[in-house]
């Protein structure tokens, strides 16, 4: 009987093509998709939850109904709770909007004034300084409420991307399955490989950084609380969502945090204290929680970290910020497997050397 | 009342899955929940009367356990005529070797009827290992005493046709 033979894989122009056509089509309609890779990182993240439970038996669609209904009830408890804070710090805003904007006309009054008097051709720096930005900045506040509409259509994604991550997190197993079915049975094993790399090195990292936006998030509030700045809890929201984007939770809270701490209590020592606690924030981050996190997660060298996020946002704007780590993440594992099957399948990978194998079993 | 409660909450087809690992003795003296934890890593495919399932020289990835059907495993010999090397049925698993080292596989896999497999992949296996440390131990452990026994068995047939072990330890 003729045995079964190896056909030594060739490139092939026409599929390198068609994947290239694939992706620039997935660029044009990126826009559509947001909501979609949206649903999926938030099934992935509610995922672990519904294994957990799956583990013990339960029958999926049970689970994923009664999570729903849990975190419904979670999010009308913190609304509860969120909303009268919320409002007073709205109110709050509201009754103090004059003085601010007193304050801020007051204070760039004096730093102008000091600059006239003490800087070397103060008139004219000052002069410029208006020119390039309070007159920009004063032509773009009438735009502001439509700005702030132009916002509205977002928050039609807090109805639709539960709504879509419902049906992902129902049939993703069917998905998964009816993908292996499909897969050509000699390149199953490769295919499935470089999804468990891919979901191993992700699935860590997506969930390690919700932890991470969540610690921020209640650790900036019990901070700012301590220290009697008002807006404690926007500040703390605004500081924990930007942690998606890593490395700018900490850096906003400072920002707005210390804005507030200023304006609020007329002292340097104020804002100062909150960049303290921000800065204590992320050496915490950084000493307690990102060593637990990145045990399991794929490591990225600070400078790809770094030309990742620059180049998600110049392709993707915001969305490319916030899915530029896991994109590089996905491309790293692709590479490594693709570095692996090319070295094993011309025989370059060194092979396993033990000491001791030249002595008999015994 | 209770069983038609429990009958409308527990998924029966993961169950019998479950119940299926427990009868293979590499997944010996785990609990339920242990074992439900490893089916979630388990990829299941049916392969038809004829397919491919890996051949010899493909860099190996998984663990396969035959669920059900018929798993034939040949190896090429000189002159590309297959030797038949096993007939694997219901509760075989084969390609182990895929979890401990990437290597070559060494010999062909082939469906020779309708066959369910489960698969493992090595990145799973770790995965087991961090997170559920009591179930990955188990598997290696098991994996070990196979390896010693498949050894032993080597060493007693090379006696058995005659072969001289190289028993020549470093110096």
């Amino acid at each position: 009987m003729e045995g079964p033979r190896r056909k030594t894989p060739q490139f092939s122009w026409p599929a390198f093509f068609t994947a290239v056509a694939v992706l620039y089509f997935l660029y044009k309609i990126h826009v559509v998709l947001i909501p979609f890779v949206l649903s999926f990182a938030l099934a992935y993240l509610m995922n672990p939850v519904i294994h957990h439970f799956e583990a013990h038996g339960f029958r999926r669609e049970h689970v994923v109904l009664g999570l729903y209904c849990v975190i419904a009830a979670g999010i009308a408890a913190a609304a509860n709770f969120m909303l009268p804070a919320m409002m007073n710090e709205l109110d709050l805003l509201q009754g103090r909007a004059g003085i601010y904007y007193a304050a801020i006309q007051q204070t760039f009054s004096t730093l102008q004034d000091e600059a006239v008097r003490r800087l070397p051709f103060g008139q004219h720096i000052v002069e410029r300084m208006s020119l390039k930005m309070y007159n920009p900045l004063m032509e773009q506040l009438p735009k502001l409420p439509s700005y702030i509409l132009g916002l509205f259509p977002l928050l039609s994604l807090i109805f639709l991307v539960p709504f879509i991550a419902f049906f992902v997190l129902m049939d993703s197993e069917n998905f998964l399955q009816d993908a292996v079915q499909i897969c050509p049975s000699r390149h199953v094993e490769q295919v499935l490989h470089i999804f468990s790399e891919i979901d191993t090195s992700l699935g860590n990292y997506v969930r390690g950084i919700l932890i991470v936006a969540a610690a921020i998030g209640v650790a900036s509030y019990i901070g700012l609380m301590a220290l009697g700045v008002d807006y404690a809890l926007a500040v703390a929201t605004l500081s924990g969502v930007s942690s998606f984007i890593p490395y700018l939770g900490a850096v906003m809270g400072a920002v707005v945090g210390g804005g507030v701490a200023f304006f609020q209590f007329h002292t340097f020592w104020a804002p100062l204290k909150v960049v303290i606690l921000f800065f204590g924030i992320r050496l915490a981050d950084e000493a307690l929680l990102q060593p637990l996190i990145s045990r399991h997660s794929m490591h990225l060298h600070p400078l790809l970290f770094l030309l990742a996020l620059m180049v998600g946002g110049k392709i993707f704007g915001f969305v490319g910020l916030l899915f530029a780590v896991p994109a590089a993440c996905i491309l790293k594992a692709l590479i490594g497997v693709a570095w692996d099957y090319y070295s094993t399948q011309i025989q370059t990978a060194p092979r396993m050397t033990l000491d001791g194998t030249e002595i008999p079993y015994v | 009342m209770l069983d038609k409660l429990r009958a409308f909450f527990i998924d029966k087809q993961f169950v019998s899955k479950r119940d299926f690992l427990k009868s293979l003795s590499i997944f010996k003296g785990l609990s339920n929940r242990e074992l439900g934890y490893l089916l979630q890593m388990f990829h299941s495919r049916t392969y038809h009367e004829g397919e491919t399932l890996f051949l010899e020289g493909d860099i190996g990835r998984a663990l396969f356990i035959v669920e059900s059907g018929r798993i034939e495993l040949t190896k090429n010999g000189p002159g590309g005529t297959a030797q038949k090397l096993a007939d694997l049925g219901p509760g075989s698993f084969f390609g182990e070797m895929a979890l401990l080292e990437h290597l070559p596989r060494s010999a062909n896999a082939v469906a020779r009827e309708r066959s369910v497999l489960l698969l493992l992949y090595r990145s799973k296996l770790e995965d087991i290992l961090h997170h559920h440390p009591r179930v990955g131990v188990a598997i290696m452990t098991h994996l070990a005493r196979l390896l010693s026994a498949r050894l032993r068995k080597a060493s007693e047939n090379m006696v058995t046709f005659g072969a001289e072990p190289r028993a020549q330890a470093p110096a």
